[in-house]
């Protein structure tokens, strides 16, 4: 999943371009949505017993919009859902062997399977809603500690309610072992839990090891007899197919799908096909269409097959449409809700592929397989999925940079992110020291990480670090050490009106109006800090004690290193690398309140500490001097102002060592920090009263680690270098976590700058633009969204001047405010930038 | 942060060797030179172009201005304001710019910052640190640091001292000038001074002196003593000349022509580039916020036929045509017959809401 930014589609209508016959007819027929003949929706398949349950809300916990839609869907999936006949002894099965199996039945003898026009791909349906696979005993547990009194739903409710943000259990985000099914097979996978399984002593063997171990046995099995239903049907296509290049086409896919995933790829058809079908049974595994399961670096591991089919004589086009198929394949996850719109989870899945990036010692890894994809994304865009994240470093070539720079240009903003290795790099060593695994990620491997989802960096094959699992409201501690740990205002239910009388949920940390210095303010946000993140943690357990006890997802173990090894599914923690993440939500809302009660009460004292909070509890009405000040004349994060980016780097420390320290009980995941914020940042600001930095109740919050709307006055350099300060900077030596870079954040952050399409209008322009890339590289986050200020962006400002009071235009040589020049001369330059756009 | 010495009042900069006094600095500045280039606009010039887009630059003096979209209308500021020189009208907050000393009390009191100050003191250090914080970007773009205004020579001291000491953090400098200058002062900068963006507006004397308020004379005699030095310590193609295009007032072919012959003539060798910029308005808030009467306000921006007669004339003056460039922006000319027009005139938009 991502932020609303990071992945946000283009507005601008970018036409695709040099596509086949073949891939137009099937671009078109995609985008036909519902009308098509067949599609990928969501079917739901049961045990056909009285308690089933068919639909697990927990990964929706972080999505807080469908919180009221949960009841309807799981009633309305259990009442759709088609009956499957158990083998007879399903029963006596442990959850996952049951789980594993009817998950198989399904994909294998239930679900159709369709071959398009033209396809070079196969493995069409995958969106299923299956059973929990539960016996009446394991339900009541399972339902009571979901939905009882003080279930989970009722306390992530709470916790989304009261604005501390969401937490949950959530699927996807992960980036599989890929490139071992290519390498060796399903069958390595099979021989390998064969083995494990006959080394167990029978004590084991009976036990949950064995369980375990048998369950993923079966879904190991799973894309073989799929692929042989494919293969059949392949066959019995060309049989009867007149054109003889298609024919062929069709007898190559049927031979292609007799060898994988089952056997290791030895051409590129069959890496690509082998990769399409391994994939598409994660998403049928954990009943959850794409977010964030991920690719990893394609360009690396598709790069042997792509060579050696290229020798072999294999057509450079002819590559690219298998590459375009796969495009296709991938959009089609969005069809599980195709008939309501987009099913409410996202308008961006995810599945996340990594271009280029750093190899051993520095070396960049970008090549001809590289641009090839790049191309594809040029030809195919716009287009949703996958999602293309360019990995950026000091050595990275200019060729690489001329195509990321023109694809930019061309598309009016970029469609893809950048992902910088140098900062992320340092992140990830940060939590191998941090969580004692630097034996698992170390200066010899850490170039191997790729980002999931958007930018959520991870390693490959062998880490699930639940990168969207928890989102706390950083602000949530600013508003409780205000009032002394409680909330401002009793919580109203605004669909019931029942009404909740404000408690003493956080410490106590004293009357604010008491502190005489600035400090005393500090070391109680300090101590609400610690409790809200407490508090995520404590509500994230609920949900994964759950998920461990009853929501095994066995076909996803076996892709992932440490399961088979542990006999441990991976929602037990069986992964080598076995993370949950906090994103911090409201970072510059939250340094700049802190930075404003300093300035307004302690500094300056042009206002007490209780007329600062008067002013906040009515939501700045009345106080109509103090509000400017807060918001103009308080210093702000975003500006390369060091002293306000030092109130930066101080909350970062406190809430990232604070969040080091704390773990899952359960599954044993330690807990490290990121800031992602997707679209809560936008929905939450009607939750959080108004906060000190001047912003209004029912206005947005900052998003990820980006300064405040409107904050960041000095342009993208002073933004860039803000934020580059709040993960920790540089270190002067050149030593730091890695080579001179300090990133207090593992998982990464999401930025975003947008520009005006003129930084690209020429070619030296586009070298300008290439050296602010590499700038950033240098003194800049982790990763970077480039979006094009537009037409639109312009009107609004038209409309919310106090918004944009730091939207500068310019014209060669001339710098103004677009919010001060008067109407006329604003209306001309949104005439000028539409008209430049078409 | 530098230091801002707010209380200051608006004395003249010229001649103070410690403190500059600076409009403002532009980072990620894409126009000022080569690369991405922090731009530190001089407060003070020698001339008055009827068309100066940066009319808050000319004045040697700390200004007041009210931007009347961040007015909230407490009237703080008029309390504030001990020489009574602020008083609210229907038409918005009128300066009495014989009373105002420059005290900026009300830009203190002001709590929306509808009252902003043009003109900051910089100590040089402070300068220095602050313009250094984009050397990466510099580096990774051939950029550096442009003086410009305003006009720099106006603060030759401190312009000499921030030059210096970017040279000495190997920065690569550039110095915008209008040219009317001393020489003296000029031929002390250029030692420090990577690329010298140099303002050649009209070659008639008499025009020259009705739209900027002098001759050319000097200007004209500068432009070829920079040439030269230029010429004589081996940086050719250092020199960019800058000619902006102002309708009914230098946007003549005649003038281009001229100008171009002069170039030719006499700067030969040391020119690496020749824009023309056409006339842009976006200027017109800033006059009426410093309470001046523009007498451009009502021109139409360039259309596209006359820009490029402008660009014919220059590259037909003699000149290598490779170094003629046109940019700003042109009348919107939409409908079928219009002619094609450049991409983006409007230049670089920061910040902004995400």
């Amino acid at each position: 999943m991502s932020t609303a930014q990071a992945c946000v589609a283009q507005k601008r209508l970018k036409q695709p371009k040099n596509l086949s016959p073949r891939i137009e007819w099937l671009r078109r027929y995609y985008l036909e949505g519902a009308a098509r003949r067949w599609n990928n929706e969501f079917t739901a398949w049961t045990t056909g017993t009285p308690w089933d349950e068919v639909f697990d809300e927990t990964t929706f916990y972080i999505v807080p919009e469908t919180y009221p839609f949960f009841q309807t869907f799981r009633s309305s999936f259990r009442q759709a859902a088609r009956k499957v006949d158990l083998h007879p002894d399903f029963w006596t099965w442990s959850i996952a062997e049951r789980r594993a199996w009817f998950v198989k039945e399904v994909m294998v003898n239930r679900l159709p399977q369709e071959i398009l026009p033209g396809d070079l791909l196969c493995g069409a349906r995958f969106n299923i809603q299956t059973s929990l696979c539960l016996d009446e005993r394991e339900t009541k547990r399972r339902n009571r500690l979901m939905f009882g009194k003080s279930g989970v739903r009722r306390a992530v409710k709470w916790f989304h309610d009261h604005g501390y943000g969401n937490s949950g259990a959530t699927s996807g985000h992960l980036i599989p072992g890929y490139e071992r099914i290519l390498k060796e097979g399903f069958k390595a996978v099979h021989d390998d839990l064969e083995a494990r399984l006959q080394a167990l002593d029978p004590r084991e063997h009976n036990g949950e090891k064995g369980a375990q171990l048998r369950a993923m046995k079966i879904a190991s099995t799973m894309p073989r007899e799929l692929a042989s239903r494919y293969a059949e049907l392949c066959e019995r296509t060309a049989a009867g197919e007149p054109d003889p290049v298609r024919k062929a086409e069709l007898e190559q896919m049927g031979r292609n799908l007799r060898r994988v995933p089952w056997e290791p790829a030895g051409t590129f058809w069959e890496a690509v096909q082998a990769l399409w079908l391994t994939h598409m049974l994660v998403m049928s595994d954990e009943n959850y269409p794409g977010p964030g399961v991920s690719f990893g670096r394609i360009d690396q591991y598709l790069l042997p097959y792509w060579r050696a089919s290229i020798e072999q004589g294999m057509d450079r086009e002819f590559g690219k449409e298998i590459l375009k198929c796969f495009w296709v394949h991938a959009n089609t996850a969005y069809d599980a809700m195709v008939r309501i719109g987009n099913n409410g989870i996202t308008a961006g899945y995810g599945q996340l592929i990594t271009l280029s990036g750093m190899g051993q010692g520095g070396r960049d890894m970008t090549n001809e397989l590289t641009f090839a994809i790049l191309e594809v994304i040029d030809e195919m865009s716009p287009i949703l999925e996958p999602k293309p994240n360019v990995r950026l470093h000091r050595n990275s070539p200019d060729e690489l940079l001329d195509k990321v720079v023109e694809m930019i240009a061309s598309s009016q903003g970029s469609p893809f992110l950048l992902n910088f290795d140098e900062r992320s790099m340092a992140g990830m060593m940060v939590e191998a020291r941090k969580a004692g695994v630097t034996h698992l990620i170390h200066e010899g491997n850490v170039h191997e990480y790729a980002p999931v989802g958007c930018l959520e960096n991870t390693m490959v094959g062998n880490d699930r670090s639940g990168t969207v699992d928890n989102n706390l409201n950083l602000l949530k501690a600013v508003e409780l050490a205000l009032n002394d740990g409680r909330d401002f205002f009793d919580f109203v239910d605004p669909i019931t009106l029942e009404k909740e009388k404000a408690r003493q949920d956080g410490p106590r940390t004293g009357d604010p109006r008491t502190f005489r210095t600035w400090e005393q303010f500090w070391d109680a946000y300090a101590e609400q800090t610690r409790y809200i993140i407490r508090r995520c943690v404590d509500l994230y357990e609920r949900s994964e004690a759950v998920r461990a006890e009853f929501c095994p997802t066995p076909y996803v173990s076996c892709l992932v290193k440490g399961c088979a090894e542990k006999a441990l599914d991976i929602t037990r923690g069986g992964a080598e690398l076995n993370f949950t993440t906090l994103e911090a939500v409201t970072f510059a809302t939250t340094v700049d309140s802190l930075l404003a009660v300093k300035y307004l009460v302690y500094d300056r004292k042009e206002c007490t500490m209780d007329d600062l909070i008067q002013a906040l509890k009515s939501n700045w009405e009345g106080y109509e001097a103090l509000r400017p000040k807060a918001r103009y004349k308080a210093p702000k994060y975003g500006r390369d102002d060091d002293e306000a980016d030092a109130m930066a780097d101080r909350v970062m420390e406190l809430w990232c060592e604070e969040t080091w320290k704390h773990g899952t009980v359960s599954t044993k995941r330690r807990f490290r920090p990121g800031m992602l914020s997707w679209n809560y940042w936008v929905s939450d600001g009607f939750i959080l009263p108004a906060s000190p930095d001047g912003r209004a109740k029912g206005t947005f919050l900052s998003n990820a680690i980006c300064p405040s709307n409107g904050a960041d006055i000095n342009g993208p350099t002073a933004n860039a270098n803000s934020v580059g300060k709040a993960l920790g900077g540089l270190c002067p030596d050149g030593s730091g976590d890695y080579l001179g870079y300090y990133n207090r954040l593992p998982n990464g952050a999401s930025h975003t700058i947008s520009f005006n399409p003129s930084i690209l209008k020429d070619p030296e322009h586009k070298e300008k633009f290439k050296a602010f890339l590499r700038g950033y590289a240098h003194n800049g986050g982790t990763c970077l969204q480039v979006n094009m200020i537009d037409a639109d962006t312009l009107r609004d400002a038209q409309e919310h001047p106090e918004d944009y009071r730091s939207l500068l235009v310019r014209i060669t040589g001339y710098n103004a405010y677009f919010t001060s020049v008067g109407r006329e001369l604003q209306d001309e330059l949104i005439a000028r930038l539409s008209h430049e756009a078409l | 942060m530098p230091m801002r010495n707010v209380t200051t009042t608006g004395t003249s900069a010229a001649g103070n060797s410690t403190q500059g006094l600076i409009l403002r600095i532009q980072r990620m500045s894409t126009e000022d030179g080569p690369g991405i280039r922090s731009t530190v606009f001089f407060k003070g010039c020698p001339l008055a172009c009827r068309w100066c887009h940066n009319p808050e630059s000319i004045s040697s003096k700390v200004q007041v201005h009210w931007v009347a979209s961040r007015c909230i209308g407490c009237l703080e500021c008029v309390r504030t304001c001990r020489s009574h020189a602020l008083s609210p009208s229907a038409g918005g907050m009128v300066i009495d710019r014989d009373r105002c000393t420059g005290c900026l009390a009300c830009t203190e009191a002001c709590p929306s910052t509808a009252l902003e100050a043009y003109g900051v003191r910089y100590r040089l250090d402070d300068l220095v640190n602050e313009v250094l914080k984009d050397r990466v970007y510099f580096e990774r773009s051939s950029g550096g640091v442009t003086l410009s205004g305003g006009e720099p020579t106006l603060q030759p001291e401190f312009a000499l001292a921030l030059l210096a000491k970017l040279k000495a953090e190997g920065v690569h400098t550039a110095l915008d000038t209008c040219g009317q200058a001393s020489w003296e002062v000029l031929s002390r900068l250029l030692p420090f001074t990577d690329i010298v963006l140099f303002d050649l507006k009209e070659m008639d004397p008499d025009r020259h002196k009705a739209f900027t308020g002098v001759t050319n004379s000097l200007i004209l005699e500068n432009a070829q003593r920079v040439a030269s030095s230029l010429r004589k310590n081996g940086r050719p193609s250092k020199m960019w000349v800058r000619t902006p295009l102002i309708p009914g007032h230098t946007a003549r072919t005649d003038n281009v022509t001229e100008l171009g012959s002069f170039i030719r003539r006499n700067l030969s060798g040391a020119v690496g580039r020749w824009d023309l910029c056409t006339f842009n308005n976006l200027c017109l808030h800033k006059y009426q916020g410093l309470g001046i009467d523009w007498p451009l306000g009502g021109v139409e921006l360039m259309g596209r036929a006359e820009a490029d007669a402008m660009l014919e004339a220059a590259r037909g003056s003699g000149v290598d045509p490779g170094i003629v460039r046109l940019s700003g922006p042109l009348r919107l000319e939409t409908g079928r017959d219009a002619p094609e027009r450049p991409r983006a005139a409007l230049g670089v938009v920061q910040g902004g809401k995400r």
